[in-house]
């Protein structure tokens, strides 16, 4: 190195231009799919598959405008990225999304035949790309501003309840209420049904696997084999241990007459509760068995000298130390037992996953997306609660 | 360390190493060619049954799609995941690191069977959503031991290699990514290890593979096809389990040797 390089060099330069990359390609992005992909279909009737309509057909020139502007003045927005901006940005996309069912509504107008009774629209590629994109708008910008996690939950949970305020008064051309209004009282049941299952398996196995984990510290022995068992079991499809269950579960009621009396029988709750609790014993006793351990020594030294004894320790040093950990736990395992509980329709356990694998059946797609769509937003909801749990209750606040 | 682990590793290890895998891969081959020999056991566990070896197809056949299916959805996500997690551990990508990584998780979220339902309308019946579904469901492993493994390898490593002259592109091939290996690895065996398992939800969208005997056992009532299918997809589970663990403990041994 010589010592003009080592000098501090005059700089003539002007600030470097550091856009906002990805929301810069995340805006761009929005812009092509809206353009570019089908924006609604419509359909005369509920097996045939609609024909697809681009921006300009379902919301006319104006409508498309105002959307490219909004997608540009983002691009615009997180070309220079300020706190001021963001915060912006974070406007324009409630506004995105408050926007929505209105697209819908005026696609509506335009584009069904009020003559057909039977005739309904779908929502095409372009409504489902912005609306993951503006997802993961959010989830960037949620990292940028450094909000909390209860922010971006509680502007969606705005959003939805004005979207649900929609299709209940306005939007009932679009497939998916048509679908939801023939069957509103199942629909209600079928949530219920499958929150129950999640709950009462989750729940079983929270306590079993704490059980399990504290025996594991006590009996070193037990740890490897338990560990053993569990991961076998996470090696066997799903599918196959609820149809393995069917047959013991129907002899068992057949022949222990008080087990029937309980409402134990081959299909229904009863075997998919047994394999969602076996599937998410892993999960829990994992990391329950290692937020236990990993509480530190000196930690619970210190608590030793302060002359704290054994119960004490145990239930007011390592184990809230350990909570977060085990929330995380809790987390995995119940957005795993949403989406196992979907698979137990097919023995008939109800719950949500039946109008999945009715709507395979009579191959009606819109009753197939009333089953999933519930299931997704379900998981993404206490996928986003159990985290922010987890975040509030980690010693020094959040992260 | 390094030498002692170097000395143990003798010449005729690699063969006793392969000692497991081997025994699952012929009981797979075993119980393939051989399903209808054990007619008797299963006539065992359902003696009412007309039928109690699944015949609609050869097993063979079964699970040479349902090792095509895996195979593809685990190719095409190493593939983006990997460079996913290079792309965004460089200067340039930096800016998305945060992005990916939680875009990854999300991917966890979305349970299997939603998304499968939801590629059917897109994708039609068939293979297709379900080899969708398994990358989405598969990315997140590799997608986050990727972005472990660059970023665990030491600063002043990398800082040797360039001072020793070597371009980023040579830190990336001869440093970064033989140093995250194992744990990239890792990271692929658990993503295989759950879509062996989860690939069998395909036979409810038509796509023909070991599902198959389960769902027509669960739809007419016979234990016997449920067993079969599920005793095919976990001695397959194994054998790749077993397979990814010898490599990887040669692919530790190597970087310790070195």
């Amino acid at each position: 190195m010589s010592l003009i390089d080592a000098l501090p060099s005059p700089s003539f330069k002007r600030r470097p231009w550091h856009p906002n990359v990805v929301l810069l390609c995340l805006s761009g992005a929005m812009l092509a799919a809206a353009w570019l992909l089908s924006f609604v279909s419509v359909a005369p009737n509920r097996i045939v598959s609609g024909t697809a309509f681009g921006m300009v057909d379902a919301i006319s020139w104006p409508g498309a405008a105002l959307v490219s502007l909004l997608f540009i003045a983002m691009a615009a927005l997180s070309s220079v990225p300020t706190s001021r901006h963001y915060r912006a940005m974070l406007g324009i996309i409630i506004l995105i999304l408050l926007l929505m069912p209105f697209g819908l509504m005026v696609a509506g107008h335009w584009l069904v035949d009020p003559s057909l009774p039977q005739a309904r629209l779908g929502i095409g590629a372009a409504y489902w790309t912005v609306l993951f994109v503006l997802l993961l708008c959010l989830v960037e910008l949620r990292l940028r501003l450094g909000l909390s996690r209860w922010w971006p939950t509680l502007l969606l949970a705005g959003v939805g309840i004005a979207w649900w305020g929609c299709a209940a008064l306005w939007l009932d051309r679009l497939a998916l209420v048509q679908e939801f209004q023939a069957r509103e009282g199942q629909f209600y049941q079928a949530v219920g049904q499958h929150i129950a299952l999640v709950g009462t398996a989750v729940g079983v196995s929270v306590v079993l696997g704490m059980l399990l984990a504290m025996l594991m510290r006590r009996y070193q022995r037990l740890q490897k084999i338990a560990f053993t068992l569990l991961n076998f079991l996470q090696t066997i499809p799903s599918l196959a241990l609820f149809g393995l269950l069917l047959a013991p579960l129907a002899w068992l009621a057949a022949n222990v007459p008080p087990l029937a009396a309980l409402g134990v029988s081959g299909i229904g709750n009863a075997p998919a509760l047994i394999a969602l609790i076996a599937y998410s014993l892993l999960p829990m006793v994992r990391n329950t068995y290692i937020a236990l351990e990993e509480v530190s020594a000196e930690t619970l030294q210190a608590a030793k000298a302060m002359g704290m004894r054994t119960g004490q320790r145990f239930w007011q040093v390592r184990f809230p130390l350990a909570l977060p950990v085990l929330l995380e736990g809790v987390r995995i395992t119940a957005v795993q037992a949403i989406g196992l509980t979907a698979v137990a329709a097919l023995i008939g356990a109800g719950g949500l996953g039946t109008f999945i694998f009715q709507g395979l059946g009579q191959a009606a797609m819109d009753m197939v997306l009333l089953g999933a769509l519930p299931i997704l937003i379900l998981a993404l909801i206490v996928d986003a609660g159990l985290g922010a749990l987890a975040d509030a209750l980690r010693p020094g606040g959040q992260e | 360390m390094t030498r002692n682990s170097a000395t143990v590793s003798l010449p005729n290890a690699p063969s006793i190493q392969w000692f497991l895998p081997l025994i699952w891969i012929a009981l797979l081959a075993m119980c393939i060619v051989g399903m209808p020999l054990l007619e008797g056991l299963f006539r065992w566990v359902e003696p009412d049954a007309r039928q109690v070896v699944y015949d609609r197809a050869a097993f063979y056949e079964l699970l040479g799609r349902h090792v095509l299916v895996v195979s593809v959805a685990a190719v095409v996500t190493i593939a983006v995941g990997v460079a996913a997690g290079i792309a965004v551990t460089r200067e340039r990508g930096r800016d998305f690191l945060p992005l990916v990584g939680q875009l990854a998780s999300l991917g966890q979220t979305f349970p299997p069977v939603a998304v499968l339902a939801l590629a059917v309308p897109v994708l039609g019946f068939g293979t297709l959503p379900i080899i969708v579904a398994l990358m989405l469901y598969g990315l997140l492993p590799i997608v986050r031991n990727t972005l472990a493994g660059i970023n665990d390898v030491d600063a002043t490593i990398k800082e040797a290699a360039q001072a020793m002259g070597m371009t980023s592109w040579q830190v990336l091939r001869h440093v970064e990514l033989p140093l995250a290996a194992p744990v990239i690895l890792a990271g692929v065996r658990t993503s295989v290890t759950i879509n062996i398992a989860t690939a069998a939800l395909g036979a409810t969208v038509g796509a023909s593979n070991l599902g198959d005997p389960i769902i027509a056992g669960i739809v007419n009532g016979n234990m016997a096809y449920v067993l079969q299918g599920a005793l095919l997809i976990a001695l397959l589970a194994l054998s790749a389990d077993s397979a990814f663990n010898v490599y990887q403990q040669r692919l530790r041994q190597r970087l310790s040797a070195s």
